[in-house]
């Protein structure tokens, strides 16, 4: 063996060596995150999806005897589940489409060219950071019955006295209210932003061809817009399947269950009637459902760009 | 636009008395918020409801001399801060991780992680609880932090990947052939010019802590229980009817620090915000 093949082996080791090292700091950047998703979000899952298949140990205050598929069907079959998917379904109907569609009508407004545009938008800020459970709580007050400001006002034009807790419809726009107060601030600063980046030149184009303001509208700009409308949409989505804190705050569920949205029922079987095993499987199907439709919202959104 | 200014003055005009009221209109409620918070018990409850009257400061001293409000607004600092501090670390590293370097099935394990933002609350509060319990960590503060990083961390590594990945290549690039280590790069080069993005992150991250509601009620009974629980607690009490005073000096004391950050930050979070819901 001569000289340079010694260098040369000791280079590859060498190599080797550095190689292992570069794929440890590869990975070292990356492995925090995965061990606490691991532990944190993974095993939770399974954990529940285990407890769902057991009979709960009150006890020990763990998962207890297999059942099965006891606790689904047992689940599938109370009505209380299928009446809050259904309340769910409703608030996310109505709330969703009517936050996007402010949302993009009030950013065109505030994106009004004048001095105070800049102040008009920082002011948008201050409902999107209320806490949601504080939301909740003002709007209770103002939409007192009795004593509520909101009430008041409507009286000025003939309408009311309104009973926005005790009937089921203003329950559940009240909640929506609530929730479109404030969330559509959220689609209003994006909307805003997403506005301002419209190439301008195909508007004078527009324009020149003699395109009035409602085909411009709709053959211009909101094609333009599809793939931040869908993105905005799905974002909302993901906030609006977790509607819990503003519930709680304003109707707690009433009146009757006109307003108990899904997760509010979950806690409630869970943490005040203690049935784990049932509440996990409610969970997981919840979770299932949410997983379905976000994969499928995504998937839209991608076909949207490509469309557009 | 300018040209429509131009031509359609009135239209113009109109766009920003519209746009003036309906901010009017969003910003009503927390107007009267703060307002009330400054009645008096007999202030509160007129009829019509009273925009003039002797303030005090009545509410405030009363709530937050409290022995259930105080420690709790500590409690709320604490946890947000440090689930924030915590979050934004990993999921930095994280986001990087997914926007510059190429390691073998780290872009599935984002779009795993983007999922996971779809993923209900309710659905690990439960497990949560429950192996917090056995574990005897129910009402710790690190168990509130641990918990707030589940959809911290996404979210943080989520804003910064597509932060990154606006960054040119190059930076990095000369400084590893300069000599640099790649967290010599990182952390000498790319964190440094990432500030505003970090920052706005962060402070993000801080008022998601701030607000979070479901973890904390199961989670927590006393000792480490936030503002948002007692809050809940203030607007859920039927027994002593409407607390009006007390709900809104918690609420203000709950949102004007939160308002004043988001503001002197605004131009950041927008930008994130934006961000946020187009790239990625």
């Amino acid at each position: 063996m001569t000289a340079t093949d010694m260098t040369g082996l000791a280079g590859r080791g060498e190599r080797r060596r550095g190689r292992l090292k570069d794929l440890i700091t590869r990975w070292s950047f990356m492995a925090p995150s995965i061990v606490l998703m691991i532990l944190l979000l993974a095993y939770p899952i399974f954990y529940t999806i285990e407890i769902s298949l057991t009979r709960f140990d009150i006890a020990t205050f763990s998962a207890g005897a297999w059942v099965g598929l006891d606790n689904y069907r047992e689940v599938m079959a109370d009505y209380r589940f299928w009446d809050s998917l259904w309340v769910t379904l409703i608030y996310l109907v109505i709330a969703l489409p009517l936050q996007v569609a402010l949302g993009f009508g009030i950013a065109f407004l505030i994106n009004a060219e004048w001095a105070g545009r800049g102040f008009i938008r920082a002011l948008f800020i201050i409902p999107m950071v209320v806490a949601p459970v504080v939301a909740g709580g003002i709007w209770r007050m103002m939409l007192d019955p009795l004593w509520g400001i909101v009430n008041h006002w409507l009286g000025f034009i003939g309408i009311g006295p309104l009973d926005w807790f005790g009937d089921p419809a203003l329950a559940m726009a009240t909640i929506i209210i609530i929730d479109t107060w404030r969330w559509t601030p959220f689609i209003v600063l994006i909307a805003t932003a997403a506005l301002l980046a419209l190439p301008k030149d195909v508007f004078e184009a527009a324009k020149i061809d003699g395109a009035n303001w409602w085909s411009t509208l709709w053959s211009v700009a909101i094609p333009l817009l599809v793939p931040v409308i869908a993105a905005t949409f799905v974002i909302r989505w993901l906030g609006a399947v977790k509607m819990f804190d503003i519930v709680l705050a304003s109707t707690y569920g009433g009146p009757g269950k006109a307003t108990n949205v899904i997760n509010l029922f979950i806690y409630e079987e869970a943490f005040r009637s203690l049935r784990f095993a049932e509440s996990a499987a409610m969970a997981v199907i919840v979770l299932v459902l949410t997983m379905v439709l976000t994969a499928l919202f995504l998937r839209g959104t991608r076909a949207l760009e490509d469309r557009y | 636009m300018s040209q429509a200014r131009k031509r359609r003055p009135i239209g113009q005009t109109l766009r920003i008395v519209g746009g003036v009221m309906v901010s009017i209109i969003f910003l009503f409620p927390v107007y009267w918020m703060v307002l009330t918070s400054f009645k008096q018990q007999v202030d509160i409850f007129t009829s019509p409801p009273t925009f003039w009257f002797e303030p005090t400061i009545a509410a405030y001293a009363e709530y937050m001399t409290r022995a259930d409000i105080l420690p709790r607004l500590i409690n709320t600092v604490v946890v947000a801060t440090l689930s924030a501090l915590f979050s934004i670390i990993v999921g930095t590293m994280a986001g990087y991780a997914l926007a510059r370097i190429q390691i073998r099935g780290a872009a599935t394990f984002g779009a795993l992680i983007l999922l996971s933002r779809g993923v209900p609350p309710i659905a690990l509060a439960v497990p949560m609880f429950l192996v917090a319990r056995n574990l005897g960590l129910t009402d710790q503060h690190i168990t509130l932090i641990l918990a707030y990083s589940t959809f911290l961390v996404p979210y943080v590594m989520w804003l910064m990947r597509s932060f990154f990945l606006s960054l040119p290549r190059e930076l990095e690039e000369s400084a590893m052939i300069d000599g640099c280590s790649r967290y010599g790069a990182f952390f000498k080069i790319i964190l440094p010019i990432s500030l505003p993005g970090l920052l706005s992150t962060l402070i993000f991250s801080m008022i998601l802590a701030w607000e979070e509601l479901l973890f904390a009620l199961v989670l927590t009974n006393r000792n480490a229980s936030t503002i948002p629980v007692a809050i809940a607690g203030i607007a859920g009490d039927t027994v002593n009817g409407a607390n009006w005073a007390a709900l809104t000096a918690v609420g203000t004391i709950t949102v004007v620090p939160v308002v004043i950050f988001a503001l002197l930050v605004q131009k950041w979070l927008i930008k994130g915000l934006a961000d946020g819901a187009t790239k990625g």
